[in-house]
């Protein structure tokens, strides 16, 4: 093992190690853990107001129709409170982008006039607890005339979903570079496939939930929501409210799972604020039910990729030709448009693989079916199995080792910073690295030699998969999340506060939803400042509290918000050291803190403390030296500009059950190059995590709509989600390169969802030598390919 | 209807609808917010509880189902004094929770498993636990976490590529 190659040693319980050694890199405690523990998380659930009532809403039957009528008498008879679309009308929601193809359009509140989707919100019934508030809503009578439904985004639709779009397409741009039709006549090998990935989602295990009170007294708005992005949605809610922004305030207290489905502001959360608006003093209360999460929360990941590329007589890759078409449901998601799928697909279908001519045309097309969102990893485990998909073929059309034609493609350290065809800059490179390491810990020779083995012996076959992806994390303003929209996400704001007691109190833009982020900000935080991690408190996801963040999305949050929080510590040491330098009447330089005591170079014991420094800073002004001011914090924004390219490797290696047609995995392998690991069990646990997620998409969970835009897999019976017994354990290795950002972090929440496509589609391939071209890769249609 | 049930060693008597499900009854009733609920159709486990040492679904069960028995949920597993359970603490040792929705379910599965199966190897564990889902960890760091708790050992919450056994010429089970 060279020496700046890092792994993960540190995995193994948690590390109390006492003072003095710095808490990055080691697993100290969570924070979040002794609450969550002892079934004392404050999740918005667990909300409970005075005068609190609790909202049902009632959902569309159709997946397509006209709304004729509202009824709503019998339900107000019974004392109900009742809202439906008609009062709510003159607000919706309209994802904005500037880009040249997109065509606006608009979600309501409560839907009236249509319904474009089965499980849309039609109205919203009022009770003293749930149980009579769904009493309430069989009361609640809507007309409908049935319209042609459209489920397929591939198909024509004889109806459109949005007037103004009526061949449902919502976007469409063409990515381009070089000659790729020259190349392609001209290449040894043209390789073609046409591939669909299956709709699933991100299915966090708490659904959706909001409580929202109306203070007449002051005019302000208080909105628990269990959200990734609290101050967007502040931000959005003013806006859509006409309310003065300070005047609202959300807050995200624990989270319990987002994944991207929650930093969507949905018309659920906006018709809550709405009603309590309009029943002053009386909180309310929605907690999604998991039939409507499955139904109306963001769904994911149903594409189509028309797929060519071209290749030389060696295997190096010369051009790709595609044309992806994402069906992104009935809405265009607020604020996110409907852009955020294909629009990555486009910009990192080529990965870490190098390439000059490239031509991608993507589109989003709206359907009938619940509004497509961002969910972890955004489209890229499509596009990597797209990608992948390519090499495996041409590798077995030329002859290559599926292995050796990748290696041959990917971009070296030697290359960076490596600008992609889509413009992009690779800043990572590791790839042969992480490669050579995943093989290692396969046992590569050892699996091929087995796989001789049984094909000689006849017993089950096992085939080997691999996928090489490239995650963009932290992105800056220049390489911004989403699709210019008329807000940028690159920054964040963090402020750090000595407390008079020397204690330490952070308030960060940043949001968790289980990565941690409390326990990651308070030792980033603890050791710039030089105090102990015990002694930082890290407050989090209320906006009245933290002055900015974007939140949880892209992989951001340890770039940017973990930046912020950096750099701010930095400033409030600075502080610390010019007060107590005056104090001591020593100079600056000769000073440093650890643990909450300040030093003098060179003497083994503390001159002053912290907390004594605080003290004077807000307490003893008659002690402040000449030109400091009182007080003992500061508030800093941060912003990379650019972003940080993760890089992974995943290989596993599968049996097939020839009688069953299902998959067995034997040994799964990721290595990641995820920059510097600031807590290696967080690290660990997002990328083992993000895997399990990729390998339920892969083999079991799929949305299915019938042709009337049903969805026929409304529970968690039909909709399967991988337990215990489906997810194998897993080896996690790291090539730790430090990234250029203040902490050297890449980001590492989405990348582990990259690959299981891939590899799981590729080991079958290489057990069995059948093309897999659809997904999920279920036993059943394993099964039927083994039958011919 | 009036129900008298004990809780986690405390008397509560409630009157509740007949069709007031346990899980609203010790989540808003008796304040017990610890019991989380997933799916409230009975797959996802994040409402498993103990009644009379047996573990159930609070999502598909009727509050009045419970009068007379004996409810244990997450908020009792914690000692008197504060200390953590065993298998609390492997949970936090191995990073056995993420966002920790899951985790209330899984902490009473465990207990239960490690009480009727102390000798479970892993792939019981695996089997025994399928039962709940979660969305965050990928499972192995909670498989470890029983295990530690089992063992009273120090596990790798995730293996590394280093220590993990690499089969050689023979193709082992597992
Ligand atoms: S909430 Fe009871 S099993 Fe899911
Ligand atoms: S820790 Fe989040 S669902 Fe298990």
């Amino acid at each position: 093992m060279s020496e700046d190659t890092v792994m993960a040693e540190d995995s193994v319980g948690v590390d109390d190690t006492a003072a003095g050694a710095g808490s990055l890199g080691r697993n100290v405690r969570r924070k979040e853990d002794q609450r969550l523990i002892t079934g004392h998380g404050r999740f918005v659930t667990d909300v409970e107001l005075p005068r609190m009532r609790h909202v049902a809403f009632l959902r569309s039957p159709y997946g397509h129709a006209r709304i004729t009528g509202a009824d709503t008498a019998a339900a107000r008879d019974a004392g109900f409170r009742v809202f439906t679309g008609a009062d709510f009308a003159h607000i919706e929601l309209r994802a904005q982008s500037a880009l040249p193809s997109y065509v606006e359009t608009a979600q309501p509140v409560l839907a009236h006039q249509k319904v474009r989707f089965a499980g849309e919100a039609v109205a919203a019934v009022v009770a003293a607890d749930r149980y009579r508030a769904e009493d309430g809503l069989e009361l609640v009578e809507i007309d409908y005339e049935p319209l042609a439904p459209t489920v397929c985004a591939w198909e024509a639709p004889s109806e459109p979903v949005h007037v103004e779009a009526p061949d449902n397409v919502l976007l469409e741009r063409t990515f381009d570079a070089g000659d790729v039709d020259d190349v392609l006549a001209s290449a040894a090998v043209v390789v073609e496939r046409e591939l669909t990935t299956n709709r699933h989602a991100g299915n966090p295990m708490e659904c959706r939930a909001g409580v929202a009170v109306w203070d007449a007294a002051d005019g302000k708005l208080t909105f628990w929501n269990g959200t990734q992005v609290p101050h967007i949605a502040r931000n959005m809610i003013a806006e859509l409210m006409g309310l003065p922004e300070g005047r609202v305030r959300v807050i995200a207290p624990d989270v319990g799972g987002g994944f991207g489905v929650k930093s969507v502001l949905y018309p659920e959360d906006l018709a809550l604020c709405l009603m309590a608006r309009e029943m002053p003093g009386i909180p309310l209360k929605w907690v999604e039910d998991r039939a409507e999460h499955l139904l109306a929360a963001t769904h994911a990941r149903d594409h189509r990729y028309l797929m060519k590329a071209g290749f030389d007589a060696e295997g190096t890759l010369l051009a790709v030709d595609a044309d992806v078409t994402c069906n992104v449901g009935a809405y265009s998601v607020y604020p996110w448009t409907a852009g955020i799928e294909p629009l990555m697909a486009g910009g990192l279908l080529s990965g870490p693989y190098k390439l000059e001519n490239y031509r991608c045309t993507v589109r989003g097309v709206a359907t009938n079916t619940a509004p497509s969102g961002p969910y972890r990893g955004v489209a890229r485990p499509a596009s990597v199995f797209a990608m992948e998909t390519m090499f495996d073929a041409a590798a077995a059309q030329l002859g290559i080792d599926a292995i050796e034609i990748r290696r041959r493609n990917v971009i070296t350290p030697a290359d960076i910073p490596y600008k992609m065809p889509s413009r992009l800059v690779d800043d990572s490179g590791h790839y042969r690295e992480c490669l050579d390491k995943a093989l290692e810990a396969l046992d590569y020779d050892g699996v091929r030699a087995e796989q001789r083995r049984r094909r000689e012996s006849g017993e089950s076959p096992i085939g080997i998969g691999v996928a090489i992806y490239n995650e963009l994390t932290g992105l800056g303003r220049a390489a911004s999340a989403g699709p210019r929209m008329p807000f940028r996400t690159g920054h964040d704001a963090c402020t750090v506060r000595v407390n008079p007691d020397g204690r330490v109190t952070v308030l960060s833009g940043v949001t968790s939803q289980g990565q941690g982020l409390e326990t990651t900000v308070a030792q980033i935080v603890a050791d710039a400042v030089g105090v102990r991690y015990d002694d930082v408190d890290v407050r989090i996801g209320d906006t009245d509290e933290s002055l900015w963040g974007f939140g949880a999305f892209s992989s951001r949050q340890a770039v940017i918000g973990g930046g912020a929080a950096h750099n701010t510590a930095v400033e409030v040491r600075k502080k610390i050291i010019t007060l107590a330098a005056g104090l001591m009447e020593a100079a600056e330089a000769d000073l440093r803190i650890e643990d909450g005591d300040v030093y003098v170079v060179g003497e083994p014991k503390p001159y002053i403390t912290v907390a004594e420094v605080a003290r004077v800073a807000y307490l003893e002004s008659n002690r402040l030296p000449d030109g400091i001011d009182p007080g003992l914090d500061a508030t800093t924004f941060y912003d990379p500009i650019r972003g940080a390219f993760a890089a992974g490797v995943q290989v596993a290696a599968v049996e097939i059950d020839r009688a069953t047609g299902e998959l067995r995995i034997l040994s799964y392998v990721c290595v990641e190059d995820a920059g510097r690991a600031m807590h290696p069990q967080i690290v660990d646990g997002q990328i083992a995590g993000a895997i399990a997620q990729g390998l339920g998409g892969a083999l079991y969970e799929h949305l299915v709509y019938d042709d009337a835009g049903n969805l026929s897999t409304g529970t968690l019976l039909d909709y399967l989600m991988p337990t215990s017994a489906e997810v194998p354990d897993m080896v996690i290795g790291h090539v730790s390169r430090p990234a250029s950002n203040p902490l050297g972090v890449r980001g590492v929440g989405e990348g582990g969802t990259l690959g299981p496509n891939a590899v799981l589609a590729g080991a079958l391939r290489d057990a069995l030598g059948i093309d897999v071209d659809e997904l999920p890769v279920s036993p059943d249609r394993v099964w039927k390919e083994l039958q011919g | 209807m009036k129900i008298s049930f004990s809780v986690n060693g405390e008397r509560a008597d409630l009157d509740v609808e007949p069709r007031r499900t346990l899980a609203d009854a010790l989540r808003d009733d008796c304040g017990l917010t610890g019991t989380h609920l997933g799916c409230e159709h009975g797959v996802c486990g994040a409402c498993t509880i103990l009644i009379d040492g047996e573990p159930a679904r609070a999502c598909l069960m009727f509050a009045v189902q419970v009068d007379g028995a004996s409810v244990s949920t997450v908020e009792g597993l914690q000692g008197t004094d504060g200390e953590l359970h065993p298998v609390q603490e492997a949970f936090v040792a191995c990073h056995g929770l993420q966002c920790g929705f899951c985790t209330p379910g899984m902490l009473m599965s465990a207990c239960h498993l490690l009480d009727t199966k102390p000798d479970a190897d892993r792939e019981t564990i695996r089997a025994e636990m399928s039962g709940n889902i979660c969305r965050c960890t990928g499972y192995q760091s909670i498989v470890d976490a029983v295990e530690r708790a089992r063992e009273g050992m120090c596990v790798p919450a995730v293996r590394d590529s280093n220590t993990a056994a690499p089969w050689g010429a023979t193709f082992p089970e597992e």
